[in-house]
């Protein structure tokens, strides 16, 4: 009995005690963050002093994206800044891919430690832009001497709002059609990309032997609703409209979708691929469509000639932009907000872009760049890069729901590997893709509305 | 044990007042609440209140970034329940969980009794089995996704040798979670080995010896002495491995990342993705609430049984 009793007081103490700690945890945000403030303040008011102790050096952190040979591009960018001048040391931290890279940040808003440039890649930035965590840039770029009429339009306007600039282009890619020209010669095809879809599907049997396909799509991971965001418009069809309106069931984009399902299914010159780069290379496959940001990395590594070309017309043409740019958090303190501005046109002005493209294979984002001596003498060495650069004016901003619905891209990227690897109704699995697509949109429209009342 | 001191504490000549003897309980509950305390507030801060939160957020509508949080009642619950994509998942976390658990054991089961004969070698080979283990899971998933390579893969040569040809592991929706379940089997069956060989050396030799004499075979040793006295390991390892493998992560998101579409998609990869890559908080908390019922259920299930054979032990 008396054991029963002290067990039974045990329990109650131990039950007490962990709801008392649960309700001072429950508590915690809220009580001790106004004392914080109080303290915070008057150290506030010593903090420029010890700032200009420092030898007005002013160090910011940059997080990026980018690993391998891309990586050592963008850590000799940073590097080259910080031997350029004195005034601001950038700190290089390397983040993951795009995906790591805005997950962290979202952890880093909420846990008040912030980089001061952050990359987000085209599907990532606009989060951030309705949450208000990245600053709007046309007083910095003013004040640190940035035109933004020196940008290629097509990829500027993608980061403005409102008239205002939020996300300044820096990895900027299209899509490019890359294709094996040893394969190519030996099937006796002239040494192009094809024109159309028609004629590739014309071609695609001759360039089939053993195991070797023609053609390869990537997969979701690997951002395979980027490409079919082209080959969409190129059947004249959309994703949704810029309101918002999700049209995969419209009859284009249908079409669309059942010409890619046929690629790997009736006419079965294509496949699924998990390392797309990989069977190119190694000619597993003779053609595919990906990015010009791999152009430099993939001629470097083949053992045949890389030959490249616009993506092919179907009913018109259609090519997305892609890739990253640099934005800069809303709490970044407003000296640190300057300094990371001179990085950002460090990085991509005239000789920035330059650098940049011609050590990756991403556009010349800075239209002084195109033009300059050096980049006009790589084109002449390098003509796939010429190819890439001249598809550029005919590019597009994609669609919302890819870009700017949360997700969209691996939603709509799903789809299209039940479509192509399990040879799925096409109708059915889009519209399915719509409803997912309509629901995820709708947080997003709610902000929109209060963001830009 | 406290009965124990106690007695010894009554059977004192000259017992102290009860007055004292409350100060003493009293003290030792300070003590107790002093050893206990650290433990449990750590617990409370991440575990508990993590998991209050998370009921919490699967009713609302929030980003992570937003600041404000809507309440939405049931309404991530009627999206997650009535989407096709959940029952896919959920039968993948089954196939996985079921098929993972069933071959580790076995086959770790196999194993162990291999080794747990007087073979030359036995210490490097329990080494060898015992080593990925300790393996980082995402270098094993990088390693593992050029061995499955169809073209150039290490399988595909061993398969071409007798004459089959290489499935395409990571890109079929029939063969990416063979895949998976291969490596996991192989990431974690040293353990069970382990476990296995330590609960085979327990069991009494004059068992089996009683058993030869009695003139039993050796399927019949192993049915009659050997399983019986491994059920309680069996069993221990049987719901370890279940809950481990329902938080199986690494893998998938370096090999497959839950494809090709949603083949391989599991309830915490699932979570991850709607948590971390949509940032829908009510959803992923639907999930994590999905996940945590599964749990619960099969840790009561656990106690049950364990209540039940608790005493049970072949040495006595």
């Amino acid at each position: 009995m008396k054991q029963m009793t002290r067990r039974e007081f045990l329990s109650s103490v131990l039950a007490g005690s962990s709801v008392a700690l649960l309700a001072a945890c429950g508590a915690a945000p809220e009580a001790p963050a106004p004392a914080a403030e109080e303290t915070a303040a008057p150290a506030a008011t010593e903090a420029p002093a010890v700032v200009e102790q420092t030898g007005s050096t002013i160090e910011i952190t940059y997080w990026g994206s980018f690993s391998d040979a891309l990586g050592e591009a963008e850590q000799a960018m940073v590097e080259s800044f910080n031997s350029s001048q004195s005034d601001v040391v950038v700190n290089y931290q390397f983040q993951g891919s795009y995906e790591d890279t805005a997950q962290k940040f979202a952890a880093a808003l909420r846990a008040d430690t912030i980089p001061d440039v952050v990359l987000l890649s085209d599907v990532w930035w606009f989060g951030f832009y309705l949450a208000n965590a990245i600053t709007p840039l046309d007083d910095l770029a003013a004040q640190a001497g940035v035109n933004f009429a020196d940008y290629e339009p097509v990829l500027l306007n993608e980061g403005v709002r409102q008239g205002v600039h939020y996300w300044v282009p820096f990895a900027r890619s299209t899509p490019l059609f890359y294709y094996n020209k040893q394969m190519w010669e030996e099937a006796g095809l002239p040494d192009r990309a094809p024109e159309t879809w028609t004629e590739f599907a014309e071609w695609a049997p001759e360039l089939m032997s053993g195991e070797r396909l023609a053609f390869a799509h990537p997969n979701s991971a690997s951002y395979v609703a980027w490409l079919f965001q082209g080959v969409v418009w190129q059947h004249g069809g959309q994703y949704s409209t810029p309101e918002f309106e999700m049209t995969m069931l419209d009859e284009n984009t249908v079409r669309a979708g059942e010409f890619y399902r046929s690629t790997t299914s009736d006419e079965g010159w294509a496949m699924l691929s998990a390392d797309l780069n990989q069977d190119f290379i190694g000619g597993a496959v003779a053609s595919m469509l990906a990015s010009t940001g791999g152009l430099a990395g993939i001629q470097s590594t083949t053992q045949f000639e890389v030959g490249v070309g616009f993506l092919p017309r179907e009913a018109s043409f259609g090519c997305p932009t892609g890739g990253a740019g640099m934005a800069i958090p809303a709490d970044t303190a407003d000296e640190k907000k300057l300094a990371a501005m001179q990085f950002i046109k460090f990085a991509t002005d005239e000789n920035g872009a330059s650098v940049w493209s011609r050590s990756t294979g991403y556009m010349p984002v800075n239209l002084k760049a195109v033009e300059s001596p050096d980049m006009q003498a790589f084109f002449e060495e390098n003509p796939n890069f010429r190819t890439a650069v001249e598809q550029l004016p005919q590019t597009r901003a994609q669609d919302a729901a890819r870009v700017f619905v949360p997700n969209g891209d691996q939603i709509i990227g799903r789809g299209l590997e039940r479509i192509l690897v399990n040879n799925e109704d096409v109708a059915t699995v889009f519209g399915e893709v719509n409803t997912e697509l309509e629901q995820a949109a709708e947080p997003v429209l709610r902000d929109l509305e209060t963001r830009e009342a | 044990m406290s009965v124990l001191t106690r007695s010894n504490r009554n059977s004192l000549p000259g017992a102290q007042g009860g007055r004292t003897r409350l100060q003493r309980e009293w003290r030792e509950w300070l003590l107790f609440v002093l050893l206990v305390g650290p433990n449990l507030a750590l617990f409370a801060v991440f575990n508990y209140w993590p998991l209050i939160y998370n009921f919490y957020l699967s009713f609302v509508d929030w980003n992570f970034l937003r600041e404000e949080i809507l309440l939405v009642g049931f309404r991530n619950y009627v999206r997650v329940f009535s989407a096709s994509k959940f029952y896919v998942i959920l039968l993948n976390t089954l196939v996985f969980t079921v098929a993972s658990c069933a071959l580790t054991l076995s086959i770790g089961l196999l194993v162990a009794m291999l080794l747990n004969q007087k073979l030359r070698g036995r210490n490097l080979v329990r080494a060898v089995i015992f080593s990925p283990t300790i393996l980082s899971g995402a270098a094993i998933a990088v390693v593992w996704a050029y061995i499955f390579d169809p073209r150039y893969g290490l399988l595909s040569e061993i398969l071409g040798l007798v004459g089959l040809p290489s499935p395409n592991w990571l890109t079929s929706t029939e063969w990416a979670m063979p895949a998976l379940i291969i490596v996991y089997v192989w990431k974690n069956m040293g353990y069970a080995v382990v476990i296995f060989l330590a609960g085979l050396q327990a069991i009494s030799k004059d068992l089996y010896e009683a058993a030869r004499v009695d003139g039993a075979d050796g399927l019949a040793r192993f049915i009659h002495i050997t399983l019986p006295g491994l059920s309680p390991i069996a069993f221990f390892l049987t719901v370890t491995t279940i809950l481990q493998s329902f938080q199986a992560f690494d893998i998938i998101r370096v090999m497959t990342g839950g494809g090709p579409a949603n083949a391989t998609n599991t309830l915490i990869y699932h979570l991850y993705e709607l948590g971390f890559v949509s940032f829908n908080a009510g959803e992923a908390g639907v999930i994590a609430v999905v996940l945590f019922s599964l749990m619960l259920v099969l840790t009561i299930l656990q106690v049950r049984y364990m209540d039940q054979q608790a005493h049970y032990n072949v040495r006595d």
